[in-house]
């Protein structure tokens, strides 16, 4: 008797989940109204920039299409199955931000052969794979503008204020925070900052350069430990991202900056609701805008556009297509004077 | 000469892991003369008190030998609790736009509890249903994710990293009490507590005595009439606990949360404790030994990040520093029988 009861009590709490499981689900199929099926496949839910793409989808479907939008846990098998899904449900077109833009080839061959046109956004595949079909399409950013942006907020700064300069030497002391190594995006932003700043002519002299894996609490660590080793010889922190660029900042708050006149340029990217305040706070110099609503806007009009048989072009997307395939979608930066922009 | 020879290589067997350390404080310091100031030892403190505690959390279940990977998870949800409830009012974007100024020690209990409710259930799972530890808690440890993730992600928040938490909150993770030069991070104090409170479970109650009898050998607790399972919900509860209010300190200290906060760290908090000389097998360990596990690990990361070493070389470090560690530490105990 016991032995039956624990499988049944397991079962019906499974049972209950899966029910409230799908109950949620409905949360992600939006925009009703339109006559076209678009399936999109978000490499991972909880990334904080891929939400706000994933509303920013969602809202702009709204008259246009009915869009299922489905998690691929940051594994590209679980992607390619959820991609057959949405093939044998017959939809119109997908939308698919890779796990691994490597992998990218065999969703395109798997669409190719059923005639369902695909949009890929955020991570872009490789040049080969885009060119396998006419009917494949990339929304994005460029992922180095991020970085060269973080640099010119800080010339800008070191033009304007001499005194950033603490010790006369003509030189940009700073410090360098990475989020995970062999991250495109942590790679390109790391390169592309410092050479912005070395292009407008400022020599740089790195003092320290360590992984914070995107993560507020270790660059809050590192940070304390760099300020200990370094004190004030640094003249700047460059952050891969805002998460990072805040840690470094309660660090630098416990050193007694941000008071008295004391203050060091912190920059970052992503402008979070945190960084923002952060702003506002006058704590942070300043952050690199990846514009979720656009690219999710984007990926949706092209994908609608191809539902309904048509090319896209400006017309109908209201975005320009550049080789007749790719959306670039700017990134903006984004200071105390202009932060209603990333709102 | 041999009988010396012989107390050598005794003491290298028994005080490895300390020789390592004190090879590798020589060795920083040389390289970096600075390393040796009292900012390095107050940074090194304020760094590890939170993982002091995850570390006496994660002891608690290692003793009665069991293992805990729900740890790191239920920081990330008792970080994301906390903070979510204690935003500065004029803040542009609050989790909860109408929620007034509570007390701060409203969301803390509701944070620590989260925390000690993951650990009863934990406890239930396997004292009722007889899942194994490692697999009851990689089961609640994605769960928790799951938990924290969606209530993350609940309009007006919908996944945005968590800021704007107020002073009297923030105070807890980045205060001092300032003693001459010396200034004394209130985590450090906290930290302290607790592990006297633990010291304290460890050796002068029953439940601490239960515990490492049931690490020591399940059966012979059982039949000396120990209630192996409620023992072990109070164990895997107060683990809870701790990492609860571990999560609080850790958003506390950074002034924000998100729910990958915590990830991982019940890997850290493992290390720390075999490294510390706490048996994966049960029934050994000690408070003392997990507070120098801790400090290792943490000295380790302070001063290697101090001199510069590349992050894939400190990967390789820790790796084998654990490795050697235990293998030394499996051969005192050899030695003994």
């Amino acid at each position: 008797m016991k032995k039956k009861v624990v499988p049944l009590l397991v079962a019906t709490v499974l049972l209950a989940t899966v029910a409230a499981g799908c109950g949620k689900n409905n949360d992600n199929t939006g925009g009703s109204g339109g006559d076209s099926n678009i399936g999109v496949a978000i490499y991972k839910f909880d990334d904080t920039f891929m939400t706000g793409v994933r509303n920013a989808i969602k809202d702009a479907a709204t008259g246009k299409a009915t869009v299922d939008i489905v998690d691929s846990q940051n594994s590209q098998p679980t992607q390619n199955d959820k991609v057959d899904l949405f093939i044998s449900k017959k939809y119109d077109a997908i939308a698919i931000n890779p796990v691994d833009r490597t992998a990218a080839g065999v969703i395109i061959d798997k669409a190719k052969k059923a005639k369902i046109p695909v949009v890929f956004f955020n991570r872009e595949p490789l040049a080969e794979d885009m060119e396998k079909w006419d009917k494949v399409y990339y929304v994005g950013a460029k992922a180095e503008e991020s970085g060269t942006m973080e640099g010119q907020l800080l010339v800008d700064y070191w033009k304007a204020h001499p005194e950033m300069d603490k010790n006369k030497d003509g030189v940009l002391q700073y410090i360098m925070l990475k989020g995970e190594p062999g991250h495109q995006d942590a790679e390109l932003r790391t390169q592309y900052s410092v050479k912005a700043i070395e292009d407008a002519g400022i020599k740089v002299e790195k003092l320290a350069e360590d992984t914070a894996m995107w993560d507020r609490v270790k660059a809050q660590d590192k940070m304390a430990t760099f300020l200990s080793a370094h004190g004030d010889k640094i003249e700047a922190v460059i952050a891969n991202n805002d998460d990072m660029a805040l840690g470094a900042i309660e660090a630098l708050k416990a050193a007694g900056y941000f008071k008295d006149n004391k203050f060091l340029p912190v920059v970052g990217v992503d402008a979070t609701a945190p960084a923002l305040q952060a702003l506002t706070d006058g704590t942070l110099l300043g952050t690199v805008l990846n514009d979720a609503k656009n690219q999710g806007a984007a990926t949706l009009n092209l994908a609608a556009a191809l539902a309904k048989g048509n090319t896209p072009n400006k017309g109908n997307s209201g975005y320009d297509i550049t080789d007749g395939k790719f959306v670039w979608v700017p990134y903006k930066k984004i200071t105390k004077d202009n932060m209603n922009d990333a709102k | 000469m041999n009988t010396s020879l012989k107390r050598v290589s005794e003491f290298l067997t028994n005080y490895a892991i300390y020789v390592v350390l004190v090879v590798l404080i020589i060795g920083i310091s040389v390289s970096a003369p600075s390393f040796l100031s009292l900012s390095t030892l107050t940074n090194i403190l304020h760094q590890n008190a939170t993982k002091a505690i995850i570390a006496l959390g994660a002891a608690f279940v290692l003793i009665t030998g069991g293992v805990d990977l729900s740890a790191g998870r239920v920081v990330g949800l008792s970080a994301v609790i906390s903070a979510s409830m204690v935003q500065v009012s004029d803040y542009p974007r609050k989790f909860f736009p109408d929620l007034d100024q509570l007390p701060v020690v409203v969301p803390v209990l509701l944070a620590v509890f989260a925390g000690i409710l993951v650990g009863l259930i934990n406890g239930l799972i396997i004292s009722k249903l007889h899942v194994p530890p490692f697999i009851t808690t990689l089961g609640t440890m994605v769960i928790v994710l799951g938990v924290n993730s969606l209530y993350f992600d609940m309009p007006p928040n919908s996944s945005q990293p968590i800021g704007g938490l107020r002073n009297d909150f923030t105070k807890w993770g980045s205060g001092t009490i300032d003693i001459g030069p010396f200034s004394l991070p209130y985590l450090v104090i906290i930290a302290i507590i607790v592990a006297v409170i633990c010291w304290v479970i460890f050796n002068k109650t029953r439940l601490g005595k239960n515990m490492y009898a049931i690490g020591g050998n399940v059966q012979a607790a059982h039949v000396s009439g120990i209630n192996v399972g409620r023992n072990l919900l109070w164990i895997y509860s107060i683990a809870g606990a701790l990492y609860g209010l571990a999560g609080v300190l850790e958003a506390a200290k950074s002034g924000g949360a998100s729910t990958g906060y915590g990830n991982m760290y019940e890997l850290d908090a493992i290390a720390a404790c075999v490294v510390g000389g706490v048996s994966t097998t049960g029934g050994i360990g000690t408070v003392p030994g997990i507070m120098a596990g801790v400090m290792i690990f943490g000295i380790i990361n302070y001063g290697l990040t101090f001199i510069g070493v590349g992050p894939y070389f400190q990967l390789i470090i820790k790796g084998a520093i654990i490795v050697v560690a235990v293998a030394f530490d499996i051969r005192k105990y050899l030695a003994k029988k």
